[in-house]
Parts: structure tokens; C-alpha cells; sequence
């Protein structure tokens, strides 16, 4: 993320490997590791399948109170009045906060008004209900269109809409005039909400006035640096912690009213406060992932190549949000034009959500492709082959088109429309994606202590990605001892500065400093160790944590090699340097679905997943990543969709029942094929996996049944309504 | 014209399916709360009343208001955090207890009507320092990510393989149906579920 290359300087040449780099060059796996790439469980497991593991909402303090918030039931309104008396009388109230005062506008329904905190959390909540607040209430718009209507009143202080980075390449007129084919559609995709089963939230305590702070958050670091600046102190006395969190997507980096709460509320009370939200309030003001809308027209020439495209597109990004998204994705037009409006409606703002921008953007893109290759005869994927940049390290879709082709059978892919007879049809479709990935923010401490333990701490925090277990797998892979004698140590920031978790960077930020401190590390210890070995320490090497002399002779366990460190233990910091990691990734998904003609439901059937990251530190957590974003990618693509009303601007799916989420039963079968790159170093997958499928499935779809979908999500009544629009010959 | 300007509000057919799978779903929580009803005295509350529980064989004695949940009770009164609030009506199944042998969504299931009830949490199910099988099997596999689903999987499979000791296919994603899991570990819990049933699905 932006924020977090903003808190390290970047390094003269970022490209240049450092001189630590060239020393501890990564070995090259798996073959000559003894962890490092292979399938290795998480250290975390048996302390998440226990319960054992504590996150935020699992903190219980004593003396500790709940707080709530109360929030705008109007879409736009002015407070007249925050009435807290009755509230106050309430059975356990403790202390009430006004987080906006009176004369201020409420933006959307679930923007915060004020607080209570209470002895219980039932006590707060009935609470809350006594708080009364008087609105004047506004006009307002929940439509991307009306907020675009030039007649709609000016709802937002600086307009309704916004206009975003205007793009030009080329002779786009020329182009179009030289183009065999033009071809026109507009392509949309919808809101969805991050649906962290963890809600947003966090305990705060003081003690004088020192905050600790346990925090459901991405980025323990910012968010101490965020909290201390709300609250006016230094952070020298703010900690945040954040041991095991459940779920951010992105969501989570901020330290927004969920933290800053508590936090006054425990100062006015007195007493510890932990908030965290229902899941109502979860989907209305915790994030989103923006609309995007595409009116295209493309160009192709006779001989199948992409010459001319123009976009005009628009999205929301909530209220007073940007909703910017890459196109065209991917495949080259030479010459583009493009321009886009963000809208804004009365709507809970946007948050970073997986890949910010890239499902939106590869959607239209790539079913605008399969509309093409039909237009020019040719097969969708032979098609993308003439359309791609040139192959590169970190361009590699035409690789892996080729590769999966043949892994999934396109041969037997039918032509468009021709899946099938009976009312079950079936298609397939394919996809690509990219991303960055990388960074640079990390800094690790490593301690090798005399009675044989290795502590690593780094103030990074496992985002579910595996994190904690990154850390152990690089430290024990180049210490030379088993991973069970390397204790982790992330979630607080009384560790080393770590950046926040988002933009797939963590693990390529955190990896090079513990590479290099490790390094550092085991060659210190040889060196104090050399005299009772031989006296040589080049010639001594650790193997599964025995140090020995290189080709035999004298060795000693890790324990009573340790043990000649005395008083005084080996203690080494580096931060991340250049040269260990790398950026961008590409990949790429075949999807094959069954469409039920009849009731227009869409079963996605297999999917194959192919997915570079650079070196794979944990082949078993990075491939949990890619089905992890396959899945989410098929909720995006059948089922979320957050849904407002729009003559009383509220959402009529703020929970997890009419909010539609797969669950097991419609879970295709997954096939990830990681290809591991260990020469460019380390990347990042939380992010790219979860781009193309989507769009994958839309294109089988349109092969199965001849129906183009170019609206997300494929509910049935829209599948039903594209299927009837292709029997008429007409365009959905 | 691009439908989500102006989208159709008409419930889907998977809204309804959807919707009818959670109704089934509660019925058997309701069936037992009756039961309950008909064998508790006068009216309680609405302020705290003693509520005496078995939790993984332990009694609590709590004092409780009798609107909690048997999960606020088991998780903020007992303080045994380990299954997980979510969705708090019945529809995600993070919460999924054991009781009586039964599963239960324990956000919806109220603490002073399980009085009497062996109730059996995530916290029950190791065995010292042993890990139950399901939940080996969840490490082997790596059936879990950011883990906040997974107490309730883990219950949801142990329910299942006691029911069916060498699930098929069919069993395992029917059984399983009632749990969502955001980080998308799915397929895994699959294999992970054929494991602890020693059963190989491919
Ligand atoms: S928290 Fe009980 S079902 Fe979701
Ligand atoms: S592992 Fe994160 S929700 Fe399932």
C-alpha cells in the first residue's frame, strides 16, 4: 500500500541487490532446502484449531466494558440534537461520546454518530437504543446514475461526481477508421462488502497514560501511529496488538472509529473498552469494493489484433470515495482513449478490497475479448496469444495459457452456444491477471539464545496469510535448525517496524530482513563457536540444527553449541534491503461451469488455477492463498452483491443470510499449479489469484449457452434475462 | 443497458433457497428450546438468574441474564473464547457447538435453556496435548487461514464424522453446508474432512 512505502525511503537503486543480499542469497529450492519451499503446516494450526489462538474479540479484561455505537439511520441528514439523558439513567452505563456534533451531516446510513459504553454488552446495546438523536433529514441519491444526472441536486460538497486521470495513446481515430471490426458493450460490476468474520473493533486499556490497544487490524504499526495522532499523544506511549486477526481483505488498515472509540471511552471511563461491531455495521461503514462501469468500443483487425479502445467509465467509490480501476487489463491496444467519472452516492465509503481495481477492470476487459475472438472467428485463446505484451519473467501469460490449455482440456471446449442441448449447458472460459506485489517494509531481530532457543520478531501480523509461519520457515531454513526451534514472534509493536499487510507485501518486505539477520545471525554464532570446533568457522556449517565441520570430524547438537555462548546471546537486526525480492506476477484460470437454462443457475464445476509469486517460501500457505482467491472470486462472480434501496437509501442485505456467500456445497474442484520462481525472489499472492475467475466464469458461460453476461453478479434472473435476450437475437 | 443502474429487486431463486435452508436449518434448535420451555419455571428476569452449565464435562455456575446466548455465556461469562461470534443469527456457523450430540448454533440458542444439556465447545475436543483427529487433519491440510471460521468447522466436522465415521462426498459438503468461510479454505476442509474419515475422495 501507498502508506506504507511512505515510511521507508526508498534505496538509491531499488533494483541494485545490496552486498547482504549477494551473501545471503536466497538457495535456490526446493531440491537444496530443508523447508524453505516445500509443504510445511502452519506453526499457527494447532493453536487455531484448538481456540487457543486470541484475537481481538476473544480479549476479555478485567473491570472491562462494551461500548456501541449509534449510527445514522438516514442515508443524508443534518443533526439537530444528540439527547444522551435517557441513556445515562440506563442500567450500567458508564460514559457516552458524541463522535459528531450537532450542525454536522450524516453522509450514509451506518455513518457514526456517537457511543455508549456499558458493564455488559447487552447493557450498552439497550442503551444505545435510548440515545436520541434528531436529524434534519437531506436529499439523497444511492444510484450511480442519478448522482450522474445533471438534474440531481448537488448532494456532496464538491459535486456528485469527480473526474478521474483522463488517458490518451495513440491515433485512436485512425485506428478505428482502419479497423476491420468495431464492436460496442457496456460492462458493469457491483459493490461488495469485505465480510470480515472478525468484525472491525479492539479493546483499549490505559494505564496512566500509556494506551495498549488490542487491534483487529492489518497493520499494527500504522495503526499505533494513526490512534496516537486521533488521541493527541505521543506514540511512544501508544501499543497495539494484534496477535491473530480474522480478516481484513483490506478493510483493516486504518485505525478508524472502531479503535479511536474505544480508546476515548476507556480514557473517560476509566475502565478497559472493547467495541466490536455487529455485522450490520460491519457491511454498512467498514469498506467496500467500488462499482465500475465500462461503455467500450474496441476495434480488431481483420488478422485478429486489438488496434483501437475507447472507454468511457464510472464507479463509486461511496460517499466522496474514488472508484478507479485499470483498462484495458492486460492485453494491449495500441492505441486507447479513455476517461472516468467517480460518482458519489450516500454509501458507506470504499476500502482497499483484494486487488483494488483489477476484478473490475479484467472483467470487462476479458469478456469484451471472448466478444471479440467470436467477431474475428477465433479461437478466445489463440485470440489473447496475439493480444499479450511480449513474454517476460514477469509477464508470463502466454506461458501458462499454453500450459493450462492442455492441463484442462480446452480442445474439447465446444463453440460458442454449443454447450450442450438439454437445459444443462456446459463452457468454459479463461482469464489472466497481474499484480505488484513486493515491498520493501520490514525490519526483523533475531536472537539466538544460550540455552538453544531462536526468537525472530518481527512487527509485521498474520492477516490469515501465514505469516507467523514465513517468519519461522526463513529463520530456520537459513540458521540450519528445525523450524520448532525458531519461536515467532509478530502482532505487537513493541516488535521491529513492520509496513501494514496489503498489496500482497508483506511476505516480500518482512523475508529479505529475516534472510539477512538470520544470515548474520548463524555466522556470528560460528564465529564464537569456531575455537572449540577447530578454530575455522568457514569451515563449519549447521545442519537440522547440529553445528558441524564441513565433510565430518567434530559436531555438536544446536543445544550444547549454544550453551559456549555463556552469558551473552547472539542478537542481530537488519532491515529489508534490496535485492531478495522482486515485484509484478502474472498468472492465469480456466473455469468450466454448468448453466441450468431452466432456472439460470450457474455451477462453477473445476478451475484451474496458475500462479507465479516469485520464490515460494510455504509451497502448502501460498497455495491456500490462490484457492482462497478462486473462492472469493466466485462470490464476486454469483453471488455478493450489496444491495440499496433506493427510495429510503438503505441496504436491505446487511447480514449474512440475503448477503449471499458460497459455502461448501458450491465449491468447484481446484487445481493450483504455482510456479515457483525462486530467482526473481520473493513477491507476494494474497491479491492476483482472486482477479481473473470471475471472468473466467462469465466467458463459460457465454461458451455454454451463447448468452454474454456482462453484468456481475450472475444471479439467475440475470442469466435468465440474458438467455432470453440471445433467443431474441437481441443484445442483453 | 447495464442492469446494476437500475437492478431487479425481485428475490432470486437462490435468495430463496438460500433463505429456506436457514429456516431448515433452525428447526432443530427450536425443536429442542421448546422442550426447554415446557419443563422451566415461572418467568425469569429480566435481571440475572443463576444458569448452571456442562461445559465439556465442567459445571459452571453462572449468573446470567436469561436473554444470553449460550455463546455470549460460554464465550464472555466462561471465558472460553475459542468458538466465534459472527453473523449472531444463526446463518454462518462460526458458533457451532455440540450439544447433547447435536449441533447448535450457539448464538441462537439461549444459555439457560441448555441448563441439564452436555454442551461440548472447540476447547473440548483436544485431549491434553493431543489434538483431536479433525483437528490434525485441519493442520495436515491446511484447512484454515485467518482461522476465525475454523472452531466452527472443526466442531461441524467432528459432528460429522460421528454421525457418519467414513463420510462420501455428498455427506461431507451436506453436513458442512451451514458453515462460511471468507479466507475461501473450502476445499481444504474438504480434504481434511475425508481425512479425519479416513476416506479418499481424490
Ligand atoms: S455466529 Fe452463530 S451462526 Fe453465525
Ligand atoms: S479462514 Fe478466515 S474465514 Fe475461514
Amino acid at each position: 500500500m501507498a502508506e506504507e512505502t511512505m515510511q521507508q525511503p526508498p534505496a538509491a537503486n531499488p533494483n541494485e541487490p545490496s552486498a547482504n543480499a549477494k551473501k545471503y542469497a536466497w538457495t535456490v529450492p526446493p531440491a537444496k532446502t530443508a523447508i524453505l519451499s516445500h509443504r510445511v503446516e502452519r506453526v499457527d494450526g494447532p493453536a487455531k484449531v484448538s481456540g487457543a489462538a486470541r484475537y481481538t474479540y476473544d480479549i476479555n479484561r478485567p473491570g472491562m466494558l462494551w461500548a456501541r455505537a449509534i449510527r445514522s439511520p438516514h442515508p443524508h441528514a443534518k443533526i439537530v440534537e444528540i439527547d444522551f439523558s435517557a441513556a445515562k439513567q440506563a442500567p450500567g452505563v458508564r460514559g457516552v461520546l458524541a463522535w459528531k456534533d450537532p450542525g454536522a451531516e450524516v453522509m450514509y446510513q451506518g455513518d457514526v454518530v456517537a457511543a455508549v459504553a456499558a458493564d455488559s454488552e447487552d447493557h450498552a446495546r439497550d442503551a444505545a437504543r435510548l440515545v436520541k438523536i434528531t436529524y434534519e433529514t437531506l436529499p439523497f441519491s444511492v444510484r450511480e446514475a442519478s448522482s450522474k444526472d445533471p438534474a440531481t441536486p448537488k448532494i456532496f460538497a464538491t459535486g456528485n461526481t469527480r473526474p478521474g486521470q483522463a488517458t490518451d495513446v495513440g491515433d485512436v481515430a485512425a485506428a478505428f477508421k482502419s479497423a476491420a471490426h468495431v464492436y460496442e458493450a457496456t460492462y458493469d460490476t457491483q459493490v461488495i462488502t469485505h465480510v470480515c468474520l472478525e468484525t472491525h473493533g479492539a479493546v483499549c486499556e490505559w494505564t496512566g497514560d500509556k494506551l495498549t490497544a488490542w487491534v483487529t487490524t492489518q497493520g499494527v504499526h500504522g495503526v499505533r501511529q494513526q490512534l496516537a495522532a486521533a488521541l493527541k499523544i505521543p506514540e511512544a506511549n501508544v501499543r497495539v496488538i494484534c496477535e491473530y486477526m480474522g480478516g481484513g481483505f483490506g478493510s483493516k488498515i486504518a485505525a478508524d472509529a472502531s479503535v479511536v472509540i474505544p480508546a476515548r471511552l476507556a480514557l473517560v471511563t476509566g475502565a478497559p473498552v472493547k467495541m466490536m461491531f455487529d455485522r450490520k455495521e460491519e457491511h454498512l461503514d467498514t469498506g467496500n469494493r467500488p462499482s465500475a462501469f465500462s461503455k467500450v468500443r474496441a476495434g480488431v483487425s481483420a488478422d485478429g489484433k486489438c488496434v483501437a479502445f475507447e472507454a468511457e467509465t464510472w464507479g463509486t467509490g461511496g460517499a466522496g470515495q474514488g472508484a478507479q480501476f485499470p483498462l484495458p487489463y492486460i492485453y494491449q491496444f495500441a492505441n486507447r482513449k479513455r476517461a472516468h467519472l467517480d460518482v458519489y452516492i450516500n454509501a458507506g465509503n470504499q476500502r482497499p478490497m483484494r486487488a483494488p481495481g483489477h476484478p473490475q477492470g479484467c472483467f470487462a476487459t476479458e469478456v469484451l475479448m471472448d466478444e471479440l475472438a467470436d467477431l474475428v472467428k477465433m479461437d478466445p485463446l489463440e485470440f489473447r496469444l496475439k493480444n499479450l505484451p511480449p513474454t517476460a519473467p514477469d509477464a508470463m501469460w502466454g506461458e501458462y495459457f499454453k500450459i493450462g490449455a492442455k492441463k484442462f482440456g480446452w480442445d474439447k471446449r465446444r463453440a460458442t452456444g454449443e454447450g450442450g442441448k438439454g437445459h444443462l449447458r456446459t463452457g468454459m472460459g479463461v482469464s489472466a491477471c497481474q499484480w505488484g506485489g513486493g515491498g520493501r517494509a520490514g525490519n526483523a531481530h533475531v536472537d539466538i539464545l544460550p540455552d538453544g532457543s531462536v526468537v525472530v520478531k518481527v512487527g509485521t501480523q498474520d492477516i490469515g496469510t501465514g505469516a507467523r509461519t514465513v517468519v519461522g520457515i526463513v529463520a530456520a531454513d537459513t540458521l540450519g535448525v528445525p523450524l520448532s526451534t525458531v519461536k515467532a514472534q509478530i502482532g505487537d509493536t513493541d516488535l521491529p517496524f513492520a509496513g501494514a499487510s496489503g498489496g500482497s507485501t508483506t511476505t516480500a518486505g518482512i523475508s529479505p530482513a529475516i534472510r539477512i539477520a538470520a544470515g548474520r545471525a548463524k555466522e556470528a554464532l560460528l564465529a564464537r563457536l569456531a575455537p572449540s570446533l577447530g578454530g575455522d568457522a568457514s569451515k563449519l556449517e549447521i545442519v537440522n540444527g547440529r553445528v558441524q565441520v564441513k565433510g565430518g570430524g567434530k559436531s555438536l547438537t544446536w543445544k550444547a553449541a549454544c550453551k559456549l555462548l555463556g552469558q551473552e546471546p547472539i542478537s542481530i537486526d537488519n532491515a529489508w534491503e534490496p535485492g531478495l525480492s522482486s515485484v509484478n506476477t502474472s498468472g492465469v484460470q480456466f473455469a468450466e461451469v454448468t448453466v441450468d437454462t431452466e432456472t439460470g443457475i450457474v455451477k462453477v464445476d473445476r478451475v484451474l488455477a496458475i500462479q507465479d509469486c516469485g520464490l515460494v517460501i510455504d509451497t502448502l500457505t501460498a497455495e491456500s492463498q490462490v484457492y482462497g482467491g478462486v473462492i472469493s472470486s466466485i462470490n464476486f462472480a454469483l453471488f455478493e452483491d450489496r444491495l440499496l434501496d433506493r427510495r429510503t437509501g438503505q441496504m436491505v442485505n446487511p447480514n449474512m443470510e440475503h448477503y449471499l456467500l458460497a459455502s461448501i456445497a458450491d465449491v468447484p474442484k481446484v487445481e493450483v499449479m504455482l510456479m515457483n520462481m525462486p530467482e526473481r525472489g520473493v513477491i507476494g499472492i494474497g491479491e492476483p489469484p482472486t482477479v481473473p475467475t470471475a471472468s473466467a466464469i462469465a466467458n463459460a458461460v457465454r461458451n455454454a449457452t451463447g448468452a454474454t453476461l456482462r453484468s456481475l453478479p450472475l444471479h439467475p434472473h440475470r442469466v435468465l434475462a440474458a438467455l432470453e435476450a440471445h433467443k431474441a437475437g437481441r443484445k442483453a | 443497458m447495464a442492469q446494476n443502474e437500475d437492478d431487479v429487486s425481485a428475490v432470486s431463486r437462490r435468495d430463496f433457497f438460500k433463505t429456506v435452508g436457514v429456516s431448515g436449518l433452525a428447526t432443530g434448535v427450536l425443536a429442542a428450546t421448546e422442550q426447554q420451555a415446557q419443563a422451566a419455571p415461572g418467568t425469569l428476569g429480566p435481571g440475572p438468574v443463576p444458569v448452571r452449565l456442562t461445559i465439556n464435562g465442567r459445571p459452571y455456575n453462572l449468573h446470567i441474564e436469561p436473554r444470553v446466548t449460550l455463546l455470549d455465556a460460554v464465550r464472555d461469562h466462561a471465558l472460553l473464547t475459542g468458538n466465534k461470534r459472527v453473523c449472531d443469527r444463526g446463518t454462518c456457523g462460526a458458533c457451532t457447538m455440540i450439544v447433547d450430540g447435536r449441533t447448535v448454533y450457539a448464538c441462537s440458542t439461549l444459555a439457560i435453556e441448555t441448563q441439564g444439556k452436555k454442551i461440548r465447545t472447540v476447547e473440548g475436543l483436544a485431549n491434553g496435548g493431543t489434538l483431536h483427529p479433525v483437528q490434525e487433519a485441519f493442520c495436515d491440510k491446511d484447512a484454515m487461514m485467518c482461522g476465525f471460521c475454523t472452531p466452527g468447522f472443526v466442531m461441524a466436522t467432528v459432528a460429522l464424522i460421528e454421525k457418519f465415521p467414513h463420510p462420501t462426498p455428498a455427506q461431507i459438503r451436506h453436513e458442512l453446508n451451514g458453515n462460511v468461510c471468507r479466507c475461501g479454505t473450502f476445499n481444504r476442509v474438504l480434504e481434511a474432512a475425508a481425512q479425519a474419515g479416513g476416506v479418499n475422495h481424490g
